[in-house]
């Protein structure tokens, strides 16, 4: 990237190489069949949600296409803090900061899974790690019974939830938000309110598909959450209206597939660009991705991302 | 695992390495395309049993679609594509000297390196993978009886493109060989007790309730059984977790736990959370 323009960001304390992250939840490197941790085009990784107790998931079928997305309802499978923990040196071949995403049924089970995190962390001798960056509160998976979106879509329980975790860590704190919400502010407003240093939006939308010849519901979980362009309009929406409300940094998602779309998400006010389903439709896309956003910037004759970031919002 | 190593060019976190790859020879018929393509270095790593993903053409977002390796010859390999939706409609119309993005091979395949005989049992397109490992079987000399159900007329093309060895076909509407189910079939043939009297391994393809049966079809007659599944599926690697099928280990992933599993592991389950789309 030498002489190319400056991608790099700041989400709070921490200064990113780039601003393409992947979303949490679409792949989960270390289980990758035969390989292990591949030189990843994002500047931070996001696991899977890790819960306190081990999940096994949903039921199958657990995904599929729709018209320019993908519905899915995995139900944040995951072996559990402490099988997390054990793999955490195989991360640190990533040699990228790792934000870990936090779940749990109900604000307690957050609360413990970053106390226990924080510990280990604390722990002389406690071995090779990646850099942990920061904790991504799931407030917005739409695909669990408890907890998750249930947090998200109400802004007093959300604000509860940040206030009791932020004391709990001096790394980045972020909330990850539901589309699934009539008004998208609240919610972001009390996350940033009660401390948040960041904001992930927007996680997947409830959705439903049927089988057609049984015409009875598709997932095993009977709904799942929508994601991939069909979402992107919408998305963009979202985080212009937090990005016009509060002052905290967003990590913007949401069917991102290009540089261009990418610097779309910027142009509405988001600081990182996190990109999911388009790793699913193609491996290549994160670095494609990344390549088209630095050409954007060059063809405008931008320096960087500040000058770009915004400006969607602006009256004239 | 202590380091990341640097992957080859085109490949994605996912861990899967994307090779755009010739169209050399597309035979279309009734509802199939045997489509052959040239990727050298897929045809020298595939077992039988294995998978690839390909791009969907001329779609503006798709996943990538699971297709089993049906042949090898050299450099190239034969896909059997069955047109059911909008993705595999696309790839079937593929034209010889188009360019199609593949990565592969992935999963695990079918173990045969201690078979001694064999009873391959497909059902309709599941047919696709056991032909590339019938292939492999008689070039090392192994024994092989095939059986082939199809539902009916509609799918007597399929019988083709294939080239299995001591094949009995089955159809449901009794169209042509023995009236009634692939199951039904192993019965009723004389092939299939030759079969169960030398001991062969059971590989099996097809849709779930045909699983089910044939693990209780090979389990009453003591024999060891593999089955290859199929399932929507997104990476193709193992990274998202959202091809699993339920099985007596737990939900297990059908791109990398699999596709091959064996037939014990394939539960109540597994039929009842219809992982076949």
């Amino acid at each position: 990237m030498t002489g190319g323009p400056d991608l790099r960001v700041r989400l709070g304390a921490l200064e990113l190489a780039h601003p393409i992250i992947n979303a949490s939840g679409t792949y989960d490197v270390l289980a990758v069949a035969g390989h292990g941790p591949s030189t990843v085009p994002f500047s931070c990784y996001v696991p899977k949600t890790v819960t306190l107790e081990p999940r096994t998931g949903n039921p199958p079928p657990r995904i599929t296409e729709t018209p320019s997305g993908i519905i899915n309802a995995i139900g944040l499978e995951n072996p559990g803090i402490e099988a997390f923990i054990a793999d955490l040196p195989r991360l640190a071949g990533l040699r990228i900061p790792v934000i870990i995403s936090v779940g749990g049924a109900r604000p307690a089970d957050y609360l413990a899974v970053v106390r226990r995190m924080e510990e280990r962390l604390a722990a002389a001798g406690a071995g090779r790690s990646p850099a942990i960056a920061g904790y991504e509160l799931n407030v917005s998976c739409p695909n669990v019974a408890a907890g998750g979106l249930s947090i998200g879509a109400d802004p007093e329980a959300l604000r509860q939830l940040v206030s009791a975790a932020r004391p709990l860590t001096a790394r980045l704190l972020i909330a990850k938000l539901t589309p699934n919400v009539t008004d998208i502010v609240a919610p972001a407003r009390a996350a940033a309110e009660a401390g948040a240093d960041a904001i992930s939006l927007v996680n997947t939308f409830k959705a439903l598909v049927l089988d057609p010849v049984s015409l009875r519901p598709f997932l095993g979980n009977r709904t799942g959450g929508l994601c991939g362009p069909a979402i992107r309009p919408i998305a963009l929406r979202m985080v212009a209206e937090v990005a016009m409300s509060v002052d905290v940094p967003l990590i913007g998602m949401g069917g991102v597939t290009s540089g261009l779309e990418a610097l779309e998400m910027i142009a509405c006010g988001a600081t990182a660009v996190a990109v999911g389903a388009a790793t699913l439709a193609d491996p290549r896309a994160p670095a494609r991705i990344l390549e088209q956003l630095s050409a954007e910037l060059a063809a405008r004759s931008l320096a960087g991302l500040d000058d770009v970031r915004g400006t969607a919002l602006r009256d004239s | 695992m202590s380091a990341a190593p640097d992957r080859p060019d085109g490949c994605g976190p996912t861990g899967a390495v994307v090779v755009p790859c010739p169209v050399v020879e597309v035979r279309r018929f009734a509802d199939w395309s045997l489509v052959w393509i040239e990727a050298p270095a897929v045809a020298r790593a595939a077992r039988p049993g294995q998978f690839v993903m390909l791009a969907v053409p001329g779609a503006a977002f798709a996943l990538r679609r699971p297709l089993s390796l049906h042949r090898v010859h050299g450099d190239r390999v034969a896909l059997l594509i069955e047109r059911r939706g909008e993705g595999t409609r696309r790839l079937a119309e593929l034209e010889a000297g188009a360019e199609i993005e593949l990565s592969g091979p992935l999963g695990n395949g079918f173990d045969i390196a201690t078979t001694c005989s064999a009873l391959l049992v497909a059902g309709g397109i599941g047919v696709a993978p056991l032909q590339f490992l019938a292939d492999e079987l008689r070039a090392r000399r192994i024994p092989v009886w095939t059986f082939v159900g199809l539902r009916g007329k509609r799918q007597l093309p399929l019988l083709t493109v294939l080239d299995l060895p001591r094949q009995t076909v089955a159809t449901e509407d009794g169209e042509r060989g023995i009236h009634g189910t692939v199951i039904e079939a192993l019965d009723a043939s004389p092939a299939a007790a030759e079969a169960v009297e030398k001991g062969a391994e059971v590989f099996g393809c097809g849709p779930l309730p045909m699983l089910v049966a044939l693990r209780d079809w090979a389990s009453m007659h003591h024999l060891i059984g593999y089955g290859s599944l199929e399932a929507h599926m997104a990476c193709g690697t193992g990274a998202c977790h959202g091809c699993v099928v339920a099985t007596t280990r737990g939900y297990l992933r059908v791109c990398a736990d699999g596709p091959v599993l064996p037939l014990q592991v394939i539960g109540e389950r597994t039929l009842a959370a219809r992982g076949t789309p």
